[in-house]
C-alpha cells in the first residue's frame, strides 16, 4: 500500500522529482544559450540563413565560416565547459569544506592556477627541452592544474581540523594564497619580456575572447574529465554533509573521496583558468541558487550545476560582447557584477548562521 | 556477536584506553556506562573504527576495520553525540542518506525512510528541513537515519548492530522511553545493540547487559542487575547512590544521594 | 633617394590592398599617419588608443589594440587592417587571417628614419606612396631638423619621465623606450639608465637619478592632495622637485612617433629649456 502511493504521488520532503525536471530545463535553457550565443554578435551573420545554407547545401560564404566556425563555435565551447567545470568545482569545494561560500575563485585556488599558468608562461622557456617537448601545449594547463592543486592542498590543510572547516580561516587562508600568488605573479613579471606581459595581463581579467579549437583540444578533455569524475563524488559529498565521521559510518570510503574531489577541482579549475583566466562567482552563485530550488542533494546538485554554469556564462558572454560592440567587456567583470551581491546575499541571509 | 580484546587507545600522549575487553551478543541490549572522562565514547568509537586503536575487534567473526566501508555500513549503523548539518536538506533527504548507505534506491529507500520516522514519532516531519527543528528533534531524525541502515535486525550476513552514543541524552522523558523502547524492540528481533549512556534508572530498565568504566578500564561487565549496585557505583562515581528496587512491575530505580556533609 | 627605394620596394611586397576602402586603423600614430595622408574618409572603425584627430573619435572603437575582439573587426566588414606592431591577440589575427582579410603591420619608430618607415609602410598599404614618401621625406627632414638645434644646448637637462605615480609608486622609463627616445632627441639626457623598458624606482634611485625636470603624460600627474607628483617625497627632494619643474604632454603626442613628431620634439625642447 504505502509502495504504491510512493510510486505514485510525490512524497513531502522528496525533491528529486523537482529536481529532474530541472535538469530538464536546464538543458532547454543551455540550448537557448547557445542559440542565442551563436546567433548574437557585432559581425551581421544570420544563423537561420547559414544554417539554411548548410542544409541546402549551398556552403557556407567565408565571412559565415569564420564568424561562425572560427569564432563564434569555439567561443560558445569553450564558454560551456568553462561555465560547467567552475559551477561544478564550487558545488564540489563546497561539499567538501560543508560551507556554501566555498569557491575556487574566492578561496584561492584560481590564483593558484593563475600563478601556475603564468610560471608556465615566463618560465617556460628553462625546462629541459626534452620536458618542453613532451609537455607541449599541455605545459600552461598543467602548470595551472598544479598551482591549483596545491593551493587547494595547502586549503584544506590549513583551514580544516578534524573533518570541521573554519569559513574565518578558510577565506583568510585564501586572501593569503591570493597575495603569495600576486607577489609570486609580480616577481614573474620582472622577468618577462614584452610578448610575456601581454599574455600575462590576459590572466588578471578573465575572457573567453582567446577561444580557439587549438586551446579547447587541450582543456576540454580536461574539464569533461573531471566533471566526469565528480559524479562518483555525489553520494559521498552527501554524506560528508553530516561529517566526516558519519560518512564513513555510512559507507563512503572518505579520506580516498576527499583526494579525488581535490584532484577534480584542481583540474577542472586548472584548465578553465588555462582557457579564460579568471571568472569568479560562477562557482558560488549557481550552485546557491540551485540548492534553493531543488534541495542539496550532489546526485543532482552536480549535474545541474554544470548546466546552468555553462548557460550562465554562455549568457554573460553574450552581454559581455554586445554592450560595447564592436569592443568587448572582460566578462569576469560581468560575472563579478552578477555574483558579488548575491555572495553578499547569501552572507547577510546567514549571518548567525554561518560559524565564521 | 561483538567482541573487543585488550583494547588501547592513546589521544596525542594521554592513554583513554588501558587495554579493556568487553563482549556484546546479538539479541541483547548493551549499555556502557561511566563518569565524565572514563573512555565511554572514546570506546565506542574505537569500535565503530573512528579512532585508531590497538587491540584485536571482531563483528561477528570480521574486523571491522579490515571491512570495506560499504559492507561495513550494511552491517551497523552508528548514531553519534553531534550531527550538524552543512546544506538544507529536508528531514526525509536526511532518513534517505541512511536508506541508500544499505543499497535502497527509489520508491524503497523513500518508503522505509518514511517508516523509520514514523518509529521516531516523526511521521508528517519529511517535509521540513532538518536544520530548522530542534535539538531533540534532530537527535530522533539521526536515530531514523540510523535505523533505515541497518533497517532489518537480521541480514543475510548475520545480525545487524546499532553504535548509539548517549542516543537519549537531548530527549523529553516520553522521547527518551520511546527511543530506548526501539532499541530494545530491535534486540529482541535478533540485531545488536551497544549504547552509551548517563541515565543509570533508563539503564537500569533496558540493559540486558552493562559494561562499567572506570579510568579506561572495565570495572564490571555483566547482566544488569549484578553491575547496577549501590556499592559498584558509588566506587565508580565518588558519590553515595542508591538503587531502590520499586513499583509494579518492580523495577531499580537509581538515585545519587546529596552528601550531608558537604551541605555543611 | 633612399625614401623613394623604399616605398618601391614596399609596394612590390605582396600586400594585395589595392585601393582598400573599409579600413581598420589599430594604434594611435598609425591613425594619425592615415589622417596625414589624407584617407581618413577609407577608415572605418579604429582601436581605443587612436585619439587624434578629434574627428576618429566618432568612429566605432574595436577595442584596446592589444586586445582586438575579431568579431567586432569582422562587423565592421574591413578589406584592410592597418595595425602598429604589437597589436592583437595572437588568437585574433589568427582569426583575421583565415577570414582572408590583408593584416598590414606597422613597423613600430624610435627616431626620424623609423618614422619615415613607418609613414611609409601605411602609405604603401594605403596606395598613396608619392604622397607618403614627400610627406615621410618632409617630416624626417624636421624631425632631423629640430633634433640637431636641441642638441646644441650646453648644459642638457636630466629628464626623468614618469609613466605612472600611482600609490606614490614611480614608474620611470630606463632606455630604449620611446620616453627615452623622445628625451633624446629634444636634447635632454634621459636621468635613469640601469635598466630598459619601464621599471618602478625606489625613493634612493629617485634621488640618485638627480632630475632637472619630471616628464608625464597629460593626467597622470594627479593625486598627491592637489600638489602633484612632485610633492612625491623622493622627487621632491631633487632639483626638479626643489624648482618645481614638471612638464606635461599628451601621451600620443609625445610618444606616438608619428607625423606629429617633429613637434612635439620642438615643444618638448622648448618646455625643456624655457630660456631658449
Amino acid at each position: 500500500m504505502v509502495a504504491l502511493s510512493e510510486a505514485t504521488g510525490p512524497v513531502a520532503g522528496d525533491r528529486r522529482a523537482r529536481a529532474r525536471r530541472a535538469t530538464l530545463a536546464l538543458v532547454g535553457l543551455v540550448l537557448l544559450a547557445s542559440w542565442a550565443a551563436l546567433a548574437t554578435g557585432a559581425a551581421g551573420v544570420s544563423l537561420p540563413q547559414a544554417l539554411g545554407r548548410l542544409v541546402t547545401g549551398t556552403g557556407l560564404t567565408l565571412q559565415e565560416q569564420v564568424v561562425l566556425w572560427d569564432i563564434r563555435l569555439p567561443r560558445l565551447v569553450t564558454g560551456l565547459c568553462v561555465g560547467a567545470a567552475l559551477a561544478v568545482s564550487g558545488a564540489v569545494m563546497q561539499g567538501l569544506f560543508r560551507n556554501p561560500l566555498a569557491d575556487p575563485g574566492l578561496v584561492g585556488v584560481g590564483a593558484g592556477a593563475g600563478l601556475g599558468a603564468v610560471t608556465a608562461i615566463v618560465l617556460g622557456g628553462l625546462l629541459p627541452p626534452a620536458l618542453a617537448a613532451l609537455a607541449g601545449i599541455y605545459t600552461v594547463p598543467i602548470a595551472a592544474f598544479l598551482g591549483g592543486w596545491a593551493a587547494t592542498l595547502i586549503l584544506y590543510r590549513v583551514s580544516t581540523r578534524a573533518g570541521r572547516t573554519s569559513v574565518a580561516t578558510m577565506l583568510l587562508a585564501g586572501i593569503a594564497l591570493g597575495a603569495l600568488a600576486g607577489a609570486v605573479t609580480g616577481l614573474l613579471v620582472y622577468a618577462a619580456d614584452d610578448q610575456q606581459l601581454r599574455d600575462l595581463t590576459f590572466w588578471g581579467l578573465g575572457s573567453l575572447a582567446g577561444a580557439s579549437w587549438a586551446k579547447l583540444a587541450v582543456a576540454a578533455p580536461v574539464m569533461l574529465a573531471a566533471m566526469a569524475g565528480t559524479l562518483w563524488l555525489a553520494r559521498g559529498l552527501n554524506g560528508l554533509a553530516l561529517g566526516e565521521a558519519a560518512a564513513a559510518h555510512m559507507g563512503v570510503p572518505v579520506q580516498r573521496m576527499k583526494n579525488l574531489a581535490i584532484l577534480a577541482v584542481a583540474a577542472a579549475t586548472g584548465a578553465a583558468v588555462a582557457v579564460s583566466g579568471g571568472i569568479g562567482f560562477i562557482g558560488i552563485v549557481v550552485p546557491h541558487l540551485l540548492r534553493l530550488a531543488t534541495g542539496p542533494d550532489h546526485r543532482y546538485l552536480l549535474p545541474n550545476a554544470a548546466l546552468l554554469g555553462a548557460a550562465l556564462l554562455v549568457g554573460a558572454d553574450i552581454v559581455a560582447r554586445s554592450v560595447i560592440a564592436p569592443a568587448e567587456l572582460p566578462i569576469g567583470i560581468v560575472t563579478a557584477l552578477m555574483g558579488a551581491p548575491v555572495f553578499l546575499w547569501i552572507l547577510l541571509r546567514r549571518r548567525g548562521v554561518v560559524d565564521l | 556477536m561483538l567482541e573487543a580484546r585488550d583494547i588501547t587507545v592513546d589521544l596525542g600522549k594521554r592513554r583513554i584506553l588501558h587495554g579493556l575487553s568487553l563482549a556484546a551478543a546479538p539479541g541483547e541490549v548493551t549499555i556502557v556506562l561511566g563518569p565524565n572522562g572514563s573512555g565511554k565514547t572514546t570506546l565506542l568509537r574505537a569500535l565503530t573504527g573512528d579512532v585508531a586503536a590497538e587491540g584485536h575487534i571482531s563483528l561477528d567473526g570480521a574486523d571491522p576495520r579490515r571491512l570495506a566501508p560499504w559492507e561495513l555500513a550494511r552491517r551497523r549503523a552508528v548514531l553519534a553525540q553531534f550531527a550538524r548539518l552543512a546544506f538544507p536538506f529536508t528531514v526525509l533527504e536526511v532518513v534517505r542518506l541512511g536508506a541508500e548507505a544499505a543499497g535502497e534506491v527509489g520508491a524503497a529507500a523513500s518508503a522505509r525512510s518514511r517508516a523509520a520516522l514514523d518509529k521516531v514519532d516523526l511521521a508528517g516531519y519529511e517535509g521540513r528541513l532538518y536544520q530548522e527543528l530542534s535539538g531533540g528533534e534532530q537527535a530522533r531524525v539521526q536515530l531514523a537515519r540510523a535505523l533505515a541502515q541497518v533497517w532489518e535486525p537480521k541480514g543475510p550476513e548475520g545480525p545487524r548492530w546499532l553504535f548509539l552514543d548517549e542516543p537519549v541524552a537531548s530527549l523529553d522523558v516520553a522521547h527518551q522511553l520511546q527511543v530506548m523502547e526501539l532499541a530494545a524492540d530491535y534486540a529482541r528481533q535478533g540485531g545488536g545493540v551497544i549504547a552509551v549512556m548517563h541515565d543509570l534508572t533508563l539503564t537500569a530498565l533496558f540493559a540486558d547487559k552493562v559494561v562499567l568504566l572506570d579510568a579506561g578500564h572495565v570495572a564490571a561487565e555483566g547482566p544488569t542487575a549484578e553491575v547496577i549496585r549501590a556499592d559498584r557505583l558509588a566506587r565508580v562515581y565518588g558519590c553515595r547512590i542508591d538503587v531502590i528496587a520499586a513499583g509494579d512491575p518492580q523495577r531499580l530505580i537509581v538515585t545519587p544521594v546529596p552528601d550531608p556533609r558537604a551541605a555543611g | 633617394m633612399k625614401a623613394l627605394a623604399l616605398a618601391a620596394l614596399l609596394a612590390a611586397a605582396p600586400l594585395a590592398a589595392g585601393a582598400a576602402e573599409r579600413i581598420v586603423s589599430v594604434g594611435g600614430s598609425v591613425t594619425e599617419t592615415v589622417a596625414a595622408l589624407g584617407a581618413l574618409d577609407r577608415v572605418v572603425a579604429r582601436d581605443t588608443t587612436s585619439s587624434w584627430p578629434e574627428e576618429v573619435e566618432a568612429l566605432p572603437d574595436v577595442g584596446y589594440v592589444r586586445r582586438l575582439s575579431p568579431e567586432g573587426v569582422l562587423s565592421v566588414a574591413p578589406d584592410l587592417i592597418l595595425a602598429e606592431e604589437g597589436a592583437g591577440p595572437p588568437e585574433t589575427v589568427a582569426v583575421l587571417e583565415r577570414a582572408e582579410i590583408p593584416f598590414v603591420t606597422v613597423p613600430d619608430a624610435t627616431d626620424a628614419a623609423g618614422v619615415a618607415a613607418k609613414i611609409e609602410a601605411v602609405g604603401a598599404a594605403l596606395d598613396l606612396e608619392e604622397r607618403a614618401a614627400t610627406l615621410a621625406g618632409k617630416i624626417e627632414t624636421r624631425i632631423a631638423d629640430t633634433a640637431a638645434r636641441a642638441a646644441e644646448v650646453e648644459t642638457p637637462a636630466r629628464v626623468l619621465f614618469v609613466l605612472s605615480a600611482e600609490g606614490g609608486r614611480l614608474l620611470a622609463s630606463g632606455t630604449d623606450t620611446a620616453a627615452a627616445a623622445m628625451i633624446d632627441l629634444a636634447g635632454g639626457v634621459n636621468a635613469v639608465t640601469g635598466f630598459e623598458g619601464y621599471k618602478p624606482l625606489t625613493d634612493e634611485a629617485v634621488l640618485a637619478a638627480a632630475p632637472d625636470v619630471v616628464l608625464m603624460m597629460e593626467g597622470r600627474a594627479e593625486g598627491h592632495g592637489g600638489a602633484g607628483v612632485l610633492s612625491h617625497p623622493a622627487l621632491a627632494q631633487t632639483p626638479a622637485g626643489q624648482a618645481g619643474r614638471l612638464v606635461e604632454m599628451d601621451g600620443l603626442y609625445l610618444l606616438g612617433f608619428g607625423p606629429r613628431t617633429a613637434e612635439a620634439v620642438a615643444d618638448l625642447h622648448a618646455a625643456l629649456y624655457p630660456g631658449g
